[in-house]
């Protein structure tokens, strides 16, 4: 790939529009990610059949939004290219988390992330508010594709 | 809880057991009604624990109006008897018996069958428990009382009753079919060859005799009258005899050398599917089954009842016709020494008598058929089919043939072509209903074939198929191949998408057509040619056709054609290289022209017409995915037996032509090319067929670079190196699917050992990876890598040459061994930046690992001292960083699906890194470096133990739910504790009770594998420090001996924690019996170590035990654990195998009792 490529990809990045990539359908694979109705998804489910018995052979995805959780398919003949989305993920420690449903969250170079909103679902919400409760060191992941970005998952980086 | 026990045994009053009734009653009913069911159903395990429930549950029996509870007390005294066997009195025993017996036999007309059944079983299985015990006199008064039954005197009822407890009684007594006692498989042996040297031909009479007695009844009777019930009993009593899987017919084959022998062949290796169990009960049974006159009864009962079949209570599948007609069949296997060796009419006379009785079953075909599919059941035509598959199955190919000419113009081959014929053009009619009874009949006359034609093509004696049975076979096999070809063409335009299903007919498929060939190949001079035609009709079909008119019929006739043709020509070779086939070798040996060889004409004509692929225009308007499979999949299985044969030089000159002409001197070469040519078209014109391109890597390319002579041509063609630089520099490869790709790797390097030179072979290997791995270490040390690499392309690319690496790697050859290692050095670093960078990838981070998997166990063997080194510590920080990403990681999501991804992903994870330190372990075992690296080298013992004390943590006991995860796990753990147990003494103490804590969670496994693994590491740990502390060492040191805390609480040693939980496990717990040897062995030294601590729980033990006959019994029993047989203190073999011994008599002997609530 040139470099004028790479800068341009930076500068759209840069600009938090929702980005993906044409890949070849016959070369997703489960566990990767593939943009079903306008979502981001993981694949959870690859099959392919043929159309008719001497035609060309077609994937069927299933795919489970990585934001919402809801569970998508699609069939795609595997010649055909799908849309790819990019997933990003970036680690943050966790400072506060504040009243109004908003955590604050450090940066590597030392600034403060405070526009994320905190997981709405009760039982995410508790997983993150005990652990933060408790005092420990926490790290959470904040995974962001297509302009949306939500927490993904947390860590307990050591005793205090 | 209500407990029912009657303390010593005394008499209980009629109010107790009353109460008992009512309690075991309404549990009964509250379970049927589903009310509290977990509470009734401890009210009913309650009475089968309590000590000597059997005044109540006689009461029970005798008293209850409710049936379920009968069947429950009746369940109650067997488990109760089984458990306490050992200290009830024999009196108690025999009382036990007779009372159900009794019983079965008063309520014989009792409508609750399914409690006679029970209480039948019982009796049963207690007659088992005591049969070693009891005098023969004692037997003989048992059988007395069921003689008299089954004769009939006491009337029909009792009659029944007295065969189905012959029947429980036969089936407890076969070891397949018996239940658990907890006792060593050699008491069941005892028990099943006792019943077989001294009563089974008496059953059998019996059972013979109660027929005979009510036949003339039945036969006279137009209407179904209560003797069929036992006749029809009866008739399942001597099926049941006769499926006993008889001493004689293990023992008598090997040295007997009767004519039949060739008949009494085992049918176990042959690819059947029917079930065909030979029946050979040797000469003892010769007056019963064959000189008595015993089949003809049999056969006229039968005929008797077919003329019935129009009265009312009889008609075709009536229990008595299927037993009658089940029996027949079963005869029809019989063989063996009950034929003596010199006097074969004999065996020809009753094969002849059965097939009389049976041909009318099944002949004429075409009216029998026609009836089936006007109404008519096709229960007995199908066990006509069945009764031929025995016949065939016990006789000779021209003793089966000669067999029906005595009574009809035809022989019996003749007779199984047509049969075989009439159910193919049915099949042809209405292919479209599945399961109908002709794909059944198919399948088992397909089987019959198959009996027939094995040992003809493993002796390579097609000759001894009698001429007329060659043209049966040619005119069947046509007949197939049209049937076959027009199904075809009736299915190319159904569209099934059920693909889970598509496997299983696939490989159903698969096993039919190897029974095709197996008939084509008996008539091949026949088959080759119309093979040859058919296909020349559909290539001019196609040429004339093509672009004008659909092709989709004739490319799935196509299709089919291939796939038949690829089956009659080549075997599979599973692996090894297949020979070609006895018929096609041995046929044809008068030409010597090669272009009038018929066999080389239907080769050449295939591989031209695949040869056209090539051809984009040809590509694009014939040959579709589909077809391309078929193509691929034949020039595979082909190319296996037929390319370049290895022994093309050294063979007759018959032969010669045939492996000549593809061989390498001659058109070798050049069908070699085409074929490489061809893979790359599958490869890169068809994207995204995955199976198409699945085939080409798996089955043709890979099975091509298997065998080394072939990879000296390969190497040197222009196609393959087209391949190699499309693959190392091209992009269109990358559109495969990483798994093929993968594949594909590992065939472009295994074909290096074709380069004659070591240089250029390290070389071409460099040339073919060098790109990838320059391009990995390059964007791992990119500034802005972080970035970068979660775009969706970059992953892509660095997941095909993560996968093309692990593939290059499994290829390790002493040859290239050289360039995959210095490939995989210069990566070792981008792999732990990559590892890091893709932390929240998982599919990439199981990439990484797999390659180094791969890796490391292709190389570990070859290492020099400091190459391991830096392996070692490249694995070791490849560890650490999993660990230290994974660690208290807690995925956050909405969706159940996917935190269980998460959790599998993990879980495959974790496989791969405990592979890779068994893969590390193997380097003490398996060593090629040039120097001993005894005295400087790492220690891999060690570096292992620090492995798996950072993985340890990350394995929850959730994730040892995963059967394999928990396999690796324990197996690895029991070989470095059995391989290093000097190591284990060296562990600080919490990474050593870690180990410790696993394998006492192990011990409680449910798994057998993965207990008997913790046994035999508690072995090695405890037999270690005997041998140690004998020896004046330490041993285990303050592991064994327990520590005591700065607060005072002593910590136990783990040799007595162990010795503790085990003897708990052996008393008191579930187990399989056949962990009680690896037991002994574990628990021996454990003894011998810890003797202090096993005399305190010996005497916890006693004292515990109020009763004082038990008491007495129990301090016996351990006293001769530890002194009969001679035991010794030594850990010697010998010494081992008494302690086995000494451990199972313990364990019968006090576990009843000490078990009991």
């Amino acid at each position: 790939m040139s470099d004028s490529e790479e800068h341009h990809f930076e500068s759209k990045a840069d600009a938090g529009a929702s980005k993906t990539y044409p890949q070849q359908a016959g070369t997703v694979r489960k566990n990767g990610y593939i943009v079903i109705k306008g979502r981001p998804c993981k694949v959870v489910e690859v099959s392919t059949s043929k159309t008719g018995k001497h035609g060309h052979a077609k994937c069927h995805f299933v795919g489970i939004d990585i934001f919402t959780g809801k569970k998508f398919d699609d069939i795609v003949p595997s010649s055909h290219n799908c849309d790819i989305p990019h997933v990003n993920r970036t680690d943050y420690q966790l400072i506060d988390i504040s009243e109004d449903g908003f955590v604050s969250l450090l940066t590597e170079n030392g600034n403060t992330k405070d526009d994320l909103r905190l997981p709405t679902d009760d039982s995410l919400l508790t997983q993150i508010k005990d652990g933060f409760g408790e005092g420990k060191d926490l790290v959470v992941t904040v995974m962001s594709a297509m302009g949306e970005e939500q927490i993904c998952s947390l860590k307990d980086i050591g005793p205090k | 809880m209500q407990g029912f026990s009657e303390r010593g045994g005394g008499p209980l009053d009629l109010a107790q057991l009353q109460s008992t009734m009512h309690a075991i009653e309404l549990a009964c009913a509250s379970i049927q009604m589903h009310m509290n069911p977990a509470a009734a159903e401890a009210t009913i395990l309650s009475l089968s624990q309590s000590s000597q429930p059997y005044q109540a549950c006689k009461f029970i029996l005798e008293n209850s109006q409710m049936a379920n509870a009968r069947f429950q007390a009746a369940a109650a005294i067997r488990n109760a008897a089984i458990r306490e066997w050992g200290f009830l009195t024999s009196d108690d025993k025999r009382n036990l018996i007779s009372f159900c017996l009794c019983f079965v036999m008063q309520h014989a007309n009792s409508p609750e069958g399914y409690v006679q059944v029970k209480v039948s079983s019982v009796a049963a299985q207690l007659l088992k428990r005591g049969w070693l015990d009891f005098t023969a006199a004692e037997k003989e008064a048992f059988f007395n009382q069921v003689n008299q039954a089954v004769s009939g005197i006491h009337g029909v009822d009792v009659q029944f009753t007295g065969i189905n407890f012959l029947e429980s009684l036969v089936s407890e007594f076969s070891p397949s079919t018996s239940s658990a006692m907890g006792l060593p498989r050699e008491f069941h042996e005892q028990c099943r060859k006792s019943l077989e040297l001294n009563h089974l031909k008496i059953f059998y009479c019996w059972a013979r005799d109660a027929a005979l007695s009510v036949t003339n009844r039945i036969t006279e009777s137009d209407s179904a009258i209560p003797e069929v019930k036992v006749c029809t009993a009866a008739l399942r009593l001597m099926l049941q005899i006769l499926n006993w899987d008889f001493l004689s017919s293990s023992s008598g084959a090997a040295t007997s050398t009767s004519i039949f022998q060739i008949g009494g062949r085992q049918g176990s290796d042959s690819p059947k599917k029917s079930e065909c169990n030979l029946v050979q009960p040797g000469p003892a049974w010769r007056d019963v089954l064959v000189t008595s006159g015993h089949i003809g009864w049999l056969l006229n009962l039968y005929a008797a009842l077919r003329h019935k079949f129009s009265c009312e209570g009889y008609w075709l599948d009536c229990p008595i016709a299927v037993s009658a007609r089940k029996l027949i069949v079963q005869f029809c296997s019989l063989t063996g020494t009950i034929f003596p060796s010199d006097n074969p009419q004999m065996y020809e006379h009753h094969i002849l008598q059965l097939l009389s009785g049976i041909i009318q079953w099944i002949d004429p075909p075409d009216a029998v058929s026609k009836a089936i599919e006007c109404g008519k059941s096709e229960s007995e035509m199908l066990d006509g089919c069945r009764a031929l598959l025995s016949i065939a199955t016990v006789t000779t190919p021209s003793m089966f043939d000669q067999l029906l000419k005595s009574t009809r113009p035809f022989g019996a081959l003749t007779l199984l072509s047509t049969l075989m014929c009439e159910v193919v053009k049915i099949l042809m009619t209405n292919n479209s209903e599945e399961e109908a009874w002709s794909w059944e009949a198919r399948d088992i006359l397909l089987d019959a074939w198959t009996a027939i034609l094995v040992p003809l093509e493993r002796n390579g004696g097609y000759a001894l198929l009698p001429p007329e049975g060659k043209n049966a076979a040619a005119s069947l096999f046509a007949l197939i191949v049209e049937a076959e070809l027009k199904a075809a063409a009736a299915s190319a335009f159904k569209d099934d998408d059920d693909s889970d299903y598509l496997q299983a007919s696939i490989s159903a498929m698969d096993e039919r057509l190897s029974s095709y060939a197996l008939i084509g190949r008996a008539a091949i001079d026949v088959t080759i040619p119309l093979l040859s035609r058919l296909f020349s009709e559909r290539f001019l079909r196609l040429n004339q056709g093509r672009g004008i008119v659909d092709m989709t019929e004739t490319l799935e006739e196509l299709y089919s054609l291939l796939l038949i043709t690829g089956h009659v020509i080549a075997d599979e070779g599973e692996g090894e290289t297949p020979l070609v086939p006895n018929a096609i070798q041995t046929r044809f040996s008068d030409i010597v022209e090669a272009d009038k060889h018929p066999v080389i004409v239907l080769f050449s004509s295939v591989i031209r017409f695949a040869e056209q692929s090539l051809d984009p225009e040809m590509r694009q308007s014939v040959f579709s995915p589909r077809l391309m499979e078929a193509v691929i999949w034949f020039l595979a299985r082909w190319s296996c037996t037929y390319l370049m044969p290895p022994e093309e030089n050294r063979e007759l000159n018959s032969r010669k032509v045939l492996l000549g002409f593809f061989g390498q001197h001659n058109q070798g070469k050049l069908v070699l090319d085409i074929i490489v040519r061809i893979s790359m078209t599958a490869l890169v014109s068809y994207p995204g067929e995955k199976d198409l391109q699945a085939l080409t890597c798996y089955r043709l390319l890979h099975t091509l670079v298997l065998q080394k002579h072939i990879c000296l041509h390969i190497v040197a063609l222009d196609s393959w190196r087209d391949l190699a630089n499309a693959f190392a520099n091209g992009e269109t490869l990358f559109m495969l699917n990483t798994a093929h790709q993968r594949s594909l790797a590992q065939t472009l390097v295994r074909s290096a050992s074709g380069i004659r030179n070591s240089e250029s072979a390290n070389q071409y290997v460099r040339d073919l990876l060098g790109h990838m791995a320059r391009y990995l270490a390059e964007i791992s040390s990119k500034n802005d890598i972080k970035i970068v690499a979660q775009r969706p392309n970059t992953i892509l690319l660095v997941s095909c040459f993560l996968e093309r690496l692990r593939g290059s790697a499994s290829a390790s050859e002493p040859r290239t061994q050289k360039a995959i290692y210095e490939l995989g050095f210069s990566v070792l670093n981008s792999v732990l930046v990559l590892l890091e960078v893709y932390k929240h990838e998982s599919a990439v981070v199981y990439l990484l690992l797999k390659f180094v998997v791969a890796w490391v166990d292709g190389q570990i063997s070859y290492l020099e001292t400091q190459e391991t080194a830096v392996v070692v510590n490249f694995c070791m920080s490849l560890l650490q960083i999993y660990s230290s990403h994974n660690i208290g990681k807690i995925s956050l999501s909405l969706s159940n699906s996917l935190l269980s991804e998460a959790k599998t992903e993990k879980y495959k994870d974790l496989r791969a890194l405990l592979q890779l330190l068994s893969n590390l372990c193997s380097k003490d075992l398996v060593d090629f470096s040039s120097e001993s690296s005894e005295t400087q080298g790492t220690n891999i013992s060690q570096v292992v133990y620090y492995g798996l004390h950072i993985v340890t943590p990350l394995i929850s006991l959730d994730l040892l739910k995963y059967p394999k995860l928990c396999y690796d796990y324990f197996s690895l753990l029991s070989h470095l504790l059995e391989v290093y147990p000097e190591t284990v003494a060296q562990l600080n103490s919490e990474a050593f009770s870690q180990v410790l804590a696993t394998l006492d969670f192990g011990l409680h496994h449910q798994d057998t594998e993965i207990v008997d693994m913790c046994l035999r590491a508690l072995r090695a740990l405890a037999s270690y420090h005997y041998v140690e502390t004998s020896a004046g060492k330490v041993g285990l040191g303050s592991h064994a001996t327990g520590l005591t805390y700065r607060s005072g609480n002593l910590q136990e040693g783990i040799l007595s924690r162990f010795l503790r939980s085990l003897l708990q496990l052996l008393l008191f717990e579930d187990y399989s019996p056949d962990l009680v040897s690896s037991a002994a062995d574990a628990l021996l030294p454990l003894m011998l170590c810890e003797q202090g601590v096993y005399q305190r729980l010996v005497s916890e033990l006693i004292g515990r035990q109020t009763n004082p006959t038990l008491r007495s019994r129990l301090v016996n029993a351990l006293q001769s654990l530890t002194s009969t047989n001679h035991l010794s203190s030594t850990l010697d073999r010998k010494n081992y195998q008494i302690f086995r011994k000494n451990l199972k008599t313990f364990l019968i002997e006090v576990r009843g009792f000490l078990r009991t609530v």
